[in-house]
């Protein structure tokens, strides 16, 4: 009786993993991020949109920056 | 973006500056900025470069195909040049954490 509940528990566990394959595809891109608090944010220089090189190690010493990564231009921001 | 403009002055307190970046080009960038009335830096990773080497870069299945474009994410870098804080996906569409951060880090500077 006991065993009979461990195994239809396991198969509810099971039956809820896969009906949630967005939250597997999430746990994937959390895996593949090593930002860390504490870590040296890797340095980069970009094209703004005024055609103007930025690089994030250029604010060392005087600001704090914010990077916000928005998904797509137009799609609320 | 617009929330982050909103905050402009809490940002200018905290010598905060704010980079969006996305993987939309230059010109696109300058257009959805004009459009949403923001100031800040629009950056553009075209190559996805900067998405992958911070390991934010995610799949987006679209009619069929799968895109890859970045991760909703913000990242508060100190002064130093070290990551202080990191919010992802709905969690990070409100900057106000970010923002306390910034206010936070200012304020353990000056003291």
């Amino acid at each position: 009786m006991k065993r009979n509940a461990v195994a239809l528990a396991g198969l509810l566990l099971l039956s809820l993993a896969a009906s949630f394959p967005a939250a597997a595809q999430q746990d994937e891109a959390m895996a593949k991020t090593t930002l860390k608090v504490g870590d040296v944010a890797p340095d980069f220089t970009l094209p703004s949109d005024q055609n103007k090189s930025v690089k994030l190690s250029d604010f060392r010493g005087k600001k704090n920056v914010i990077l916000a990564f928005y998904v797509l231009a137009f799609t609320g921001g | 973006m617009q929330a982050y403009q909103a905050d402009q002055a809490k940002l200018d307190a905290s010598d905060t500056v704010v980079l969006g970046i996305s993987i939309d080009s230059p010109p696109a960038n300058a257009a959805f900025a004009k459009q949403i009335g923001v100031t800040m830096p629009l950056l553009s990773d075209m190559n996805h470069k900067v998405l992958t080497q911070y390991g934010i870069l995610k799949k987006y299945p679209m009619d069929g195909d799968e895109y890859e474009w970045a991760r909703r994410t913000t990242i508060v870098v100190d002064k130093e040049g070290k990551i202080q804080h990191v919010e992802f996906d709905n969690s990070a569409v409100n900057p106000n954490n970010a923002v306390d951060v910034c206010t936070g880090l200012h304020d353990k500077e000056i003291k």
